[in-house]
């Protein structure tokens, strides 16, 4: 019980949240417990809210083909805090917290293959925080007289 | 039988983004031990547009037309999500005929996009000539999408609350004779392909994938559902009036490609009878013209371009050909959205790619690319 900090029900879909530490627990309770039984990791992503002190927080979308359910989970993170990885009881969830990594800058411990994934491959920053603006800092062309492309701002 | 000579002398090979066939951008890493593979690596982002930074900024209406850019083979899918988030955070209903031109449309496109997986899978494996095939009838599916929507591809039809016109007078009984010919259509092709020697050779026992990993791996759609998981968002969700007509969900047992291939036919063939059914029970009201009436009164009462959204969350899906798509959507009190999470199906469904292809051929990793349907639009966003 001390996994859960915070359970909400509403009307578009149940939600709970939980601290830190904890997610990994979290999710594997909710995986192989029988009367939940969430089998299947739909959906990780991050969300920015730059006006809390925990700026980020980490939405792990769940459903049970069993039970027809979908729950949902929340921690929040900061912008050096380290989410433990869910991939062991989801495999899928490899590519999410990737992204989530890209996108953000929420690093996971333990990680098997945290690399950046959608981003250009020499791409500064976090797309995706609220602070980076919606045309970057960089503009990338094709220069001529040096016959390559160049990032330049 | 002669033994792996180059166990030590691992050749790696790069698929490059750029591929004779169509699946869009995708980088393959493949390590080779002769011709069998060992490991595989897809490398994405290539066409990573910043979809969801850009619905940060947009109201519906003008992202609407971002949308179909995601998945561009399926387009009303992507549109049909992106306004059902709002739809159903603001609890607006939507009038049945609406309800009803959306379904049609779905299906439409459900069927343009299993034609176009077809084609390409098929000139992976080396048979050109549905290709052809392919494309006639596709043509013919644009020129009623043409004529109710005004674009061919990219249209930009779904509103909040409904559609954007009405459909134009005697569209349904030309979808009507395209339902006839295609079931010929589909006839056909199975003729052509599925007792194929060549195609079952190359198809039958390649990637194959067991339930519980399925359901693991987080997949979803057709793999899903040619695995042995009878698992249909349209039956389970029971969503856009799609109670009333009455279909079954198609699905096989093993997981090999054979049997995504003979999912993705049949839902073809499942697609035409709610089609049918449909139509005939749109027709019928057609001829009411105070129904009529009230319908246009209510869709051209469209929601001014700034449609307020709540503060709530919500995770809206919806049965995209290629598997489950979903938006989960965080709304603030204002116009924009504050996080849009596109959930691509085509992200998830290439996460197994690596496992599929170890001991494989190396002629076998373009038979399961080509049968996990990938579309690099919606991959990357």
């Amino acid at each position: 019980k001390k996994w859960v900090k915070k359970m909400e029900r509403s009307e578009h879909g149940n939600r709970s949240d939980t601290n830190t530490d904890y997610p990994f627990q979290l999710l594997c309770f909710l995986k192989l417990h029988t009367y939940t039984r969430v089998q299947v990791s739909i959906d990780i992503c991050g969300v920015d809210y730059p006006s809390r002190k925990r700026r980020f927080e980490v939405v792990y979308n769940l459903l049970s083909t069993r039970y027809n359910s979908r729950i949902r989970v929340q921690t929040s993170a900061d912008e050096v805090t380290r989410i433990s990885p869910v991939v062991s009881p989801f495999p899928s969830a490899g590519r999410w917290e990737r992204e989530v990594w890209d996108m953000f800058g929420v690093s996971s411990i333990n990680h098997p293959d945290l690399r950046r994934i959608s981003t250009d491959y020499g791409f500064e920053g976090h797309p995706l925080r609220k602070d980076l603006p919606l045309s970057g800092y960089v503009e990338v062309r094709y220069d001529d007289p040096e016959k390559r492309v160049v990032s330049e701002p | 039988m002669i033994a792996p000579t180059t166990r030590k002398d691992l050749m790696i090979v790069n698929m490059g983004p750029h591929h004779p066939s169509m699946h869009g951008v995708l980088r393959l890493i493949v390590t080779l031990d002769g011709e069998d593979v060992i490991d595989c690596e897809p490398i994405l982002g290539y066409l990573h547009r910043g979809m969801e930074k850009i619905a940060e900024n947009r109201t519906i209406i003008q992202y609407l037309p971002y949308v179909t850019r995601w998945d561009y083979l399926a387009t009303m899918f992507t549109e049909a999500i992106t306004v059902n988030g709002p739809e159903r955070l603001g609890n607006i209903q939507v009038p049945k005929r609406a309800s009803y031109i959306r379904v049609i449309m779905l299906e439409l496109s459900r069927i343009a996009s299993h034609l176009l997986w077809l084609g390409p899978f098929m000139a992976d494996i080396g048979a050109q000539t549905p290709f052809f095939y392919i494309l006639r009838e596709r043509e013919l599916i644009y020129d009623l999408f043409e004529a109710a929507t005004g674009m061919r591809m990219m249209h930009n039809y779904f509103r909040i609350g409904g559609v954007a016109a009405d459909l134009p007078h005697g569209w349904i009984d030309k979808c009507l004779d395209f339902c006839d010919y295609f079931l010929t259509g589909v006839d056909e092709y199975q003729k052509l392909i599925t007792r194929n020697p060549i195609f079952l050779e190359r198809v039958e026992g390649v990637g194959i994938i067991g339930s519980e990993e399925a359901l693991n791996w987080g997949l979803s759609g057709p793999m899903l559902r040619a695995s042995g998981i009878k698992w249909d968002l349209r039956k389970v969700d029971r969503y856009e009036c799609y109670d009333e007509l009455d279909w079954e969900i198609q699905w096989q047992k093993e997981g090999d490609s054979l049997a995504r291939y003979l999912v993705r036919i049949s839902s073809r063939r499942n697609s035409r009878g709610p089609y049918e059914n449909l139509e005939i029970r749109r027709f019928n009201r057609i001829k009411d013209t105070e129904w009529n009436d009230f319908e246009y009164r209510f869709i051209s009462k469209k929601p001014s371009p700034s449609f307020e959204l709540s503060k709530q969350e919500l995770y809206v899906r919806v049965e995209a050909p290629k598997g489950e798509l979903g938006i989960f959507l965080i709304g603030d009190q204002s116009v924009f959205p504050w996080r849009w999470k596109i959930r691509p199906p085509g992200f998830i469904n290439l996460q197994i790619l690596p496992q599929l292809v170890k001991r494989m051929k190396l002629a076998d990793i373009m038979t399961i690319l080509g049968s996990i349907d990938i579309i690099m639009g919606e991959v990357d966003r």
